[in-house]
């Protein structure tokens, strides 16, 4: 036994014996001394207590045919008879809303996830997997005890997937099928472009059209897939390159000498306001740096300061030429 | 200083809620979930004894500092370290993916601690059912089960705890402690 699981075990037996009728004066000075020794024996107790106190609700759940006969002398009163009723309504409310969620072998319905142009939403599947949904993307889960299913309908999205090695996760994207145990990446859909870029851990990319050739790459920590109809391109980059490629997640965008014709879909991927390149000269120039993904008149004005364009803003667009 | 009262909110108020973003960071540095437990520990402690002297503004960088130095004494004691290890004690940057679901509702609470009751072991749960739905005391629950109070208290204990860790931690199940395992191995 550690150290620590010995402090815990003490803290949970100070904690109910503090809630017991003999508890008394001298148990209360014990216990002091306990907790002054160390700030160790402190914040095990005051975290199983706040632990232990969150489960205090419980007690909505007493069925009212069980009552001990001391409460039935109490019950007498208008007060507590009231109370009582209320007691039988929290009753039906946990009867009607525990079941549906402690069935938890039941198959759960797809669930569907979506995000507005500019919006990030964090999501945590019932697995314990989290997935943050990028710009402008639609999702829809089929997450249980049984398996472990996404479909990215399009746009992007960020996944840390629980580790779970009897059940893998399977991402659907488009033409291909992607799966993991359990591991850090991001998943992106553009038209019948899928990239896949991961972080950590290993990934298995193939063909949803299995059979053929077993069109099938397994992607390690770094590795950038990006693949369009039957032809897969696999690159290495450094882990901080596929880190980059992520900083959407912090709400910046990073280019490292991306052409400005690129840049400015990337940005018109966030924003409602669009930006427009009016000719090939400017579209070609090449840019690096981090940026913040929704400010465009903050990337525009270094366009302007830095390239000598010219920038017009207008309400739903903003136009730079040379 | 900081008194022990305002110490004490400061830490199931503020503290408290990181718990799961702090064991997966610690998670990413050492694989046995046991000594990400101890690591999550002695960084509360360290925690506090730092807050002790002034309460920090903003609680989740300075909770993950004091992780994150804690990470860091412990690959010096070590004898080999990767690289890879290293660069990555300095990316505090945790995406905040729990933010959502972190305020549990009364009704969440409710779920939560009845789908908890009910992963313990029968004995235990039904222990710990008398004392927290019907509200018996360790006396009346011996009477009512016909079992001795040291018994009764003794799997109470291990109730409490299991179920308190069940409501703070991002596990789906209860951890099964030693003494919860039907068949125990006595100790003389």
């Amino acid at each position: 036994m550690t150290r620590r699981n010995d402090i815990e075990a003490r803290a949970a037996a100070w904690l109910v014996r503090r809630d017991q009728p003999e508890w008394g004066a001298a148990d209360d000075e014990a216990l002091k001394g306990w907790l002054a020794e160390s700030d160790a024996h402190k914040v095990a107790l005051w975290r199983l207590e706040a632990g232990w106190d969150a489960t205090a609700r419980l007690a909505a759940t007493r069925s009212v045919a069980v009552e001990r006969p001391s409460l039935n002398r109490l019950l007498e009163s208008r007060a507590l008879q009231a109370l009582a009723a209320s007691l039988v309504l929290i009753c039906l409310f946990a009867a009607a809303v525990v079941p549906e969620w402690v069935r938890r072998d039941q198959p759960q319905p797809l669930r569907r996830f979506a995000t507005t142009v500019g919006e990030h939403r964090a999501v945590r599947l019932p697995d314990g997997s989290a997935v943050t949904l990028n710009t402008a993307s639609t999702m829809r889960a089929a997450v249980d005890s049984g398996r472990r299913a996404v479909w990215l309908d399009r746009g992007e999205a960020y996944f840390d997937v629980a580790h779970d090695a009897r059940h893998p996760f399977v991402i659907h994207a488009g033409d291909r099928v992607v799966t993991v145990l359990g591991t850090r990446f991001s998943v992106r859909r553009d038209g019948g472009m899928v990239t896949v870029a991961v972080v950590e851990g290993r990934v298995r990319v193939e063909d949803a059209a299995k059979g053929e050739r077993g069109r099938a790459a397994v992607l390690t920590a770094g590795n950038v897939a990006i693949s369009r109809g039957t032809s897969m391109l696999l690159t290495d980059r450094s882990s901080a390159r596929a880190e980059a490629a992520l900083s959407w997640r912090r709400g910046m965008l990073t280019f490292d000498r991306t052409t400005l014709e690129e840049a400015a879909a990337e940005f018109n991927r966030y924003n409602r306001r669009q930006i427009r390149i009016a000719d090939p000269q400017a579209a070609q120039i090449r840019i690096g740096g981090t940026f913040d993904a929704t400010d465009i008149d903050a990337f525009a004005r270094l366009m302007r300061a830095g390239f000598g364009l010219a920038v017009r803003e207008e309400a739903d667009a903003i136009t730079i030429n040379s | 200083m900081t008194d022990d009262d305002v110490l004490k909110r400061w830490f199931v108020a503020d503290v408290l809620p990181l718990e799961r973003d702090l064991e997966r960071y610690l998670a990413r540095h050492c694989r046995a979930r046991d000594d990400v437990i101890d690591l999550r520990q002695e960084v509360y402690e360290h925690a506090v004894a730092a807050a002790r002297k002034s309460l920090p503004l903003n609680t989740r960088p300075f909770v993950l500092t004091v992780a994150r130095n804690l990470l860091i004494d412990r690959a010096r004691r070590a004898k080999v370290v990767s690289f890879e290890q290293m660069a990555d004690l300095d990316e505090l940057n945790i995406p905040d993916l729990v933010e959502a679901d972190r305020a549990l509702t009364a009704r969440d609470e409710l779920r939560r601690a009845m789908a908890g009751l009910d992963q313990l072991p029968p004995r235990c749960r039904e222990v710990v059912r008398l004392r927290r739905v019907e509200g018996l005391n360790i006396r009346e629950t011996a009477d009512r089960l016909g079992v001795g109070h040291h018994t009764v208290e003794r799997q109470l204990t291990l109730g409490l705890r299991a179920l308190a860790n069940f409501m703070l931690g991002g596990n789906a199940r209860i951890e099964r402690k030693p003494g919860l395992a039907p068949r125990r191995k006595r100790t003389p």
